[in-house]
């Protein structure tokens, strides 16, 4: 997998949990466990209240498109094979709202208020991303 | 003396383009030595450079920022330099501090500079820089995220909730490069386009045409801005600041609650116009520098110009446009005149000195006594709104 030659995520201390979460294959939200509040993005303290007392909560992994926007150029060189690339904003019933790609599924087929989930790609033997797709029906 | 307030006295600019010959001292140079000769006053009597600063430059930013300006232009009176970046903020910034300055007593006259090169710089460094300078390194830029993307994600949202169509957003464009067409300052100068060419041009990041997008150009302007007083006694060409207005709404954009800034938009003016004494309905002149086209719909809703999600069918009415009754961002935004990076803002200002003064040509608004100006910066993290007037009230 060394020939993954797109932007990683530039890990910080306090968002070592998410990644390490993902790797995992779990979509994990720091909680803060003063004022019960849930963070995204990680963060040393919690926006709110300033507390340090955070933890992880995992996510259902279940969302609902809030926008898209299907880009066909434009992109940096390491992103040209995966033109067109479905940006999305998601929100997660955890109150979070995150930005991603949707995956399996055609620029066409895609809607706001769309259901998705999380799926995980190993880009990396160190990094995991977390994408989104489509829930599928009847299963 | 008195040294309150800020008024506007000097202007000078060049042209827009992409020009790789043309370097970003020789533009420095030439925008200030214009704007302190059209204010009148001796190059000596300038007490700060206040500069903007040149986005993805880091020489000139270094030259700027560590006080050439004033050694290259032996400007033997200037008591200090500083730079400002708050990306298409970054004049506002550079107006305020000058405003300082001048109200402390440590500056008559504040040189406010801007130059920016784009076109001698690869096209892949410009979206890298624009794809990680506003945007998250985390969480947005792993997924392959632009500029145009991001804002793709806002407009569609935009058209989504207010139920504006192709069309319409469109139309905000052909309006903006209407007044572009018309400005000799403009890359589109003479250029004119149908709605016809925006609706048929490439797509880049839905619902985003490529007309839509910014070309990245080079540019520059400068003001020599002094206080009130001052102005009134040695100028009949001076535009006053009249209020200022300001709101912060997040770094990132899928943090922003206030997703199309109405709310910012909204208080920040009314700050601004409550200081000024004045309602929007007495602005003659309305200019949203926000560089995507949901920006200048948005504003007008925030504003009060209109409903919310009015704001591109007004626009796609023409009244916006030349030749409209509402005129809007004669200035034509980044869209209209070609993106100068952080120079945008500086653009906005100086056409609205020049429309207040009468000396807008072909883009002249009649009898423009009031303008309402608002800039924003990096992803439109904040809106930055000033009222200005032909006389102090």
């Amino acid at each position: 997998m060394s020939e993954y030659n797109k932007p990683l995520p530039e890990i910080q201390p306090y968002s070592k949990g998410y990644w390490d979460g993902t790797k995992q294959h779990k979509l994990l939200i720091q909680h803060c466990n003063s004022c019960d509040s849930n963070i995204f993005y990680p963060r040393r303290d919690c926006p709110k209240c300033w507390s340090q007392e955070l933890d992880w909560i995992e996510a259902s992994g279940k969302a609902e498109v809030y926008t898209y926007s299907v880009t066909y150029e434009g992109v940096e060189e390491a992103f040209v094979d995966d033109l067109p690339i479905i940006l999305a904003w998601i929100d997660l019933p955890e109150g979070i709202r995150m930005h991603t790609n949707l995956v399996e599924c055609e620029p066409e087929d895609v809607h706001i208020g769309m259901a998705v989930e999380v799926v995980f790609r190993d880009v990396t033997d160190d990094i995991t991303l977390p994408y989104f797709r489509p829930v599928k029906r009847g299963v | 003396m008195s040294k309150r307030g800020l008024a506007i006295i000097g202007v000078g600019e060049v042209p827009t383009l992409r020009d790789p010959e043309r370097t970003r001292w020789d533009i420095l140079l030439d925008v200030c030595m214009e704007a302190i000769h059209d204010a009148g006053v001796d190059k000596n009597r300038i007490g700060a450079v206040i500069s903007n600063n040149p986005m993805a430059q880091p020489a000139m930013q270094n030259d700027m920022s560590l006080g050439k300006i004033p050694e290259v232009m032996g400007l033997e009176g200037c008591r200090d330099i500083a730079i400002c970046n708050a990306g298409g903020a970054s004049t506002t910034n550079c107006l305020r501090l000058a405003e300082q300055h001048i109200e402390s007593g440590q500056a008559d006259f504040v040189l406010v500079p801007h130059t920016t090169v784009q076109s001698d710089i690869p096209a892949q460094d410009l979206i890298n820089f624009f794809a990680t300078a506003p945007l998250d390194k985390q969480f947005e830029y792993p997924y392959g995220v632009t500029f145009n993307g991001s804002m793709g994600l806002i407009t569609q949202r935009y058209m989504y909730e207010t139920g504006a169509t192709q069309a319409e957003m469109a139309a905000i464009t052909v309006a903006l490069r209407g007044w572009g067409a018309l400005d000799p300052m403009s890359i589109f100068y003479g250029k004119p386009i149908t709605l016809e060419d925006v609706l048929n041009s490439r797509v880049i990041s839905t619902p985003l045409l490529a007309k839509e997008c910014n070309l990245l150009a080079d540019g520059g302007g400068a003001m020599v801005v002094t206080s009130h007083e001052i102005a009134r006694e040695m100028s009949d060409k001076a535009v006053y600041k009249l209020g200022h207005g300001t709101r912060f709404m997040s770094a990132t954009p899928f943090m922003r609650k206030d997703i199309f800034h109405r709310k910012a938009y909204r208080e920040s003016s009314q700050d601004a116009l409550a200081q000024a004494g004045l309602s929007i309905h007495d602005m003659d002149l309305r200019q949203i520098y926000g560089a995507y086209p949901y920006t200048q719909a948005s504003a007008l809703e925030g504003y009060g110009v209109c409903e919310e999600g009015e704001g591109a069918k007004l626009w796609a009415s023409g009244r916006c446009g030349p030749g409209g009754d509402l005129p809007c961002t004669t200035m034509g935004d980044a869209t209209g005149r070609g993106h100068t990076g952080s120079g945008v803002s500086m653009a906005f200002y100086i056409d609205t000195v020049r429309q207040l003064r009468g000396e807008a040509g072909e883009r002249q608004i009649d009898n423009c006594q009031h303008a309402i100006l608002t800039t924003s910066g990096g992803s439109v993290m904040n809106t930055c709104t000033t009222v200005f007037g032909r006389q102090v009230r």
